[in-house]
């Protein structure tokens, strides 16, 4: 049974006595003199002046504080305050040039991969623009080289390395998952097809692991929406698919690169125009912002458009119709990577706007919302660290019971199941949706003709 | 390779009209050209779950309850990966292999069509089939793929078990390559892009010795240097020597056998190009970050782009290094360092005559499919065009376009398109 903690219970304070096996074991192999090499070549020989200037930059003027949920969810404990977190983290390791004990690194990793969503929020607040998710993926840089990145994001980061995907789904378990919701979707359109590998489609249609492995029914809806707006588009049966990239989160930078670069040869192999991604924000980060600049792409070499966009685009031009609007109330979460990293807020807004009758609005909102409390790989560290994730995200779930809404749009994967944690834990009473559950329940299922 | 000399190359133009099966069958799918342009053809739907192929009108007599990947190989064959009373096979003009699998993906072919290969899952056990004969080992998965021209078959494949969240057991190397099904005894950590050499003898990859140590390995037998990353290794020199692209200090450095080959160090490197066995060594090279050169034998083109290189080869006599890039938006095609200025939104590989003086391409631009031969557009729009062909003597293209619903095959000489 889950357990509920009502609004105003005090967080717990044994955040501290997590035991992560990946964590514990990697301490356990290391000496001092690996301790420190490795900081020590992190720190002056993959930085550079960036680094330098946030480091000497920083006067510990706390406006970066109010950004941060987990520190707001946390009685404002100045030692969760983006700031509080760099000193105790990048700062001692500076400080001590890198002879850091093990118990130190312990209090790293669980501040730098569970205290930290690496949101960006707090980049806003400060006068000067530090990017203290930059400090913080350097930290879990320092962890991965160390090998004490937490278990179960390492597993993920390992799917990735070995399969190209995030959740070890092999590959012909990726092309069946395909052909059978095709076969599924014909319930809705007979001749609808998921085209594999079309050479020269116009949409290359890519998602996250999970899809194939726990939400086929999100690759249906799509299939839908695709064939109803008679978009000439395809899917890749090779390894490329997956648009996720945990190892950006672990930095893993290596394999992150590796990741994005499968994903953009596989669709210049298909000769697309564009890649058209499912509802997810990390992903989109790794592919437009992260894991493209590793390989040295300055921008994604092929066109990219995330679900926002292109429903947008699908509902504003008409490709896609609504029957009728949805009747619940509705509130919508703006995801950190889309809306902080893209300005996707408005769009969202307005296809909200085009499906629902009834939309309330969440306070902070657009830029300024608070992350989700799964974001920057913090779920993806696994059910050792559940329990402290609940307690950080205690603001967040205060923001979302204040909306009094029916239904919780959350347009991004890792949200939606932070989200789900969220009001499971808190006992909300909220549906979660992504925005193609909404269009797919409410849109005309008839084939768009261009004269129409 | 293909021998185009039996092909018609007389006849101005044929005619097959394909939007008549529109009428026909319940759908038709993705449209595939023979390399003579004399067949078109087409997966169909006669019924709920049965499906057949389309050959210039013919269906084949056997139907399937599912079928993709259909394509023509370059001998003429027209194949699909088909499956019938709930098994997978491979369908070589609409006849059956006699393995059964339970599944059957990355087909591939030797480059005259003579040897093909597959990767296949069978009872939850992974291997490949070869010219309908599976590996008589098969593993817990496989990935990467590659078949040899001499069809000898490779892959990745896992040879330990492992358990859910088990990164002690990964960290400690799961997987081996598998050469004709037979694993190597080492085992690595990751390994990555397969590289066989001419002879189809010896497998070269990258590899992963550990969460932070990067290598090569040739024959299963890794460099004992270590790199902070590295890109697929080809086999030169008669298939003595392994190049690859390496990390070092943050630069990307061409390493041949352990040991720095090219002097410059380079931002990033793309896929390598090699002619002569080694004479000419060509790379996508970033040399600043963002933009995007050729480099042959370490000396970098004048020209550079701003998105990315996606193909460099070498024409089969070595005259020719052509790029495909895209730069500001736009896919265009560089010969020798000189761009054609084409501002394509899709552009396809172009074919090199044997002399290396005309290359023939197709781009899409605004919708519109176009022929392109030497950077001259061929000003007639067509709605999709195939793979165009070069004749044996140099002095025609055949063109393979589909317009208003009826496919095309049409000769056109040199003089009428350039």
């Amino acid at each position: 049974m889950q357990e509920t903690l009502t609004t105003n219970e005090k967080p717990e304070s044994n955040k501290k006595d997590v035991i992560d096996e990946g964590v514990e074991k990697g301490l356990a192999r290391l000496t001092p003199e690996k301790i420190s090499t490795v900081i020590n070549q992190v720190l002056t020989k993959e930085t550079g002046a960036r680094f330098k200037v946030y480091v000497e930059t920083c006067m510990r003027c706390g406006l970066c504080a109010d950004a941060c949920s987990i520190f707001l969810s946390n009685d404002r404990d100045p030692k969760l305050s983006p700031a509080g977190k760099v000193k105790q983290t990048i700062l001692e390791m500076i400080n001590k040039k890198g002879k850091v004990s093990k118990q130190l690194l312990k209090d790293v990793v669980r501040i730098a991969h569970t205290e930290c969503n690496v949101c960006k929020k707090c980049s806003m607040y400060c006068p000067f623009g530090i990017d203290i998710a930059y400090m913080m993926t350097l930290v879990r840089r320092i962890c991965h080289k160390l090998e004490i990145t937490p278990l179960y994001i390492q597993d993920t980061v390992n799917s990735h390395s070995a399969t190209m995907n995030q959740m070890w789904v092999k590959e012909d378990e990726w092309i069946d998952t395909l052909q059978w919701q095709e076969e599924d979707a014909r319930e809705e359109f007979e001749n609808l097809r998921i085209p594999l590998d079309k050479d020269g489609a116009d949409i290359m249609y890519s998602v996250i692991a999970p899809e194939p492995k726990f939400q086929a029914g999100l690759i249906y809806q799509t299939a839908v929406i695709m064939h109803a707006a008679g978009l000439d588009w395809t899917m890749p049966s090779t390894p490329g698919w997956d648009n996720s990239n945990m190892a950006m989160f672990t930095g893993d930078f290596e394999i992150s690169g590796r990741i994005a670069r499968a994903h953009y040869e596989t669709a210049t192999k298909l000769h697309v125009k564009k890649i058209v991604m499912g509802e997810c924000g990390h992903a989109f980060r790794s592919v437009y912002d992260v894991g493209n600049r590793w390989v040295g792409w300055a921008m994604p070499p092929v066109d990219l458009v995330h679900a926002i966009d292109f429903y947008h685009d699908l509902l504003t031009s008409g490709r896609i119709k609504v029957k009728e609007q949805y009747k619940k109330t509705v509130t919508l979460h703006d995801p950190c990577n889309v809306s902080r990293g893209r300005g996707l807020h408005n769009k969202a807004r307005e296809i909200v706007n085009i499906l629902c009758e009834s939309f309330i609005e969440m306070t902070p909102n657009r830029e300024h919302n608070y992350c989700c409390g799964a974001g920057g790989g913090v779920i993806n560290c696994g059910p050792p660290w559940k329990g402290s994730r609940m307690i950080n995200n205690r603001e967040k779930k205060e923001q979302l019971e204040r909306t009094g809404a029916q239904v919780l749009i959350a347009p991004c994967h890792n949200c939606h199941s932070g989200l789900e944690d969220i009001v499971h834990h808190y006992g909300l009473k909220m549906e979660i949706k992504f925005l193609g559950d909404i269009i797919f329940e409410v849109m005309e299922k008839t084939i768009y003709q261009k004269d129409s | 390779m293909i021998n185009k000399k039996p092909w018609d190359w007389d006849s101005e133009k044929k005619e097959i009209p394909v939007k008549e099966w529109q009428e026909r069958f319940n759908w038709v799918e993705e449209l595939s050209v023979s390399p003579d342009g004399e067949k078109i053809a087409s997966i169909v739907n006669l019924d709920e779950a049965q499906f057949s192929a389309c050959v210039n009108g013919e269906i084949w007599e056997e139907t399937f309850e599912k079928a993709w990947g259909l394509r023509f190989l370059s001998n003429g064959n027209l194949t699909a990966l088909v499956c019938k009373d709930e098994e997978w096979t491979v369908c070589v003009n609409g006849s059956f292999w006699e393995t059964r699998f339970d599944y059957i993906w990355d087909f591939q072919f030797s480059p005259d069509g003579s040897f093909m290969g597959a990767a296949v899952q069978k009872d939850g056990q992974y291997g490949m089939a070869v010219n309908d004969r599976m590996w008589d080992e098969l593993y817990d998965n496989i990935s990467g793929v590659v078949l040899s021209c001499q069809g000898t078959s490779a892959a990745i494949v896992q040879v330990e078990p492992l358990g859910q969240g088990d990164i002690e057991g990964f960290s400690r190397g799961i997987f081996s390559i598998a050469v004709d099904g037979i694993a190597q005894p080492e085992k690595f950590m990751n390994i990555w892009d397969l590289s066989f050499d001419s002879k189809g003898k010896q497998v070269a990859s990258s590899i992963r010795k550990n969460r932070i140590d990067y290598s090569i390995s040739k024959n299963s037998q890794a460099w004992e240097k270590n790199f902070q990353f590295a890109w697929k290794p080809e086999f030169i020199n008669k298939d003595t020597s392994v190049i690859a692209p390496v990390r070092q200090g943050g630069k990307w450095f061409l390493f041949k056998d352990e040991a720095p080959f090219w002097d410059k160090s380079y931002e990033q490197f793309g896929q390598l190009a090699i002619h002569g066995d080694g004479k000419k060594i060509a790379a996508i090279v970033s040399d600043r970050y963002g933009k995007w050169t050729v480099s042959e034998n370490d000396r970098t083109w004048a020209l550079h782009c701003d998105s990315m290189i996606s193909t460099l080869f070498y024409s089969d006599n070595g005259d020719s290094l052509v790029a495909v890039f895209k730069d500001q938006g736009f896919w265009d095609i560089a010969v020798n360092g000189k761009p054609w200025n084409l501002k394509a939104d899709k552009l396809w590989n172009p074919i090199v005559s044997s002399n290396s003086e005309i290359l023939a391409t197709r781009m899409e631009k605004e919708g519109i499919f176009y022929l392109v031969v030497n950077g001259k557009v061929y000003q007639e729009r067509f709605d999709m065009i195939f793979e165009p062909q070069i004749s044996p003597d140099n002095d025609k293209i055949l063109l393979k376009a589909m317009k208003n619903g009826i496919y095309l095959r049409q000769i056109l000489t040199l003089d009428k398109v350039l």
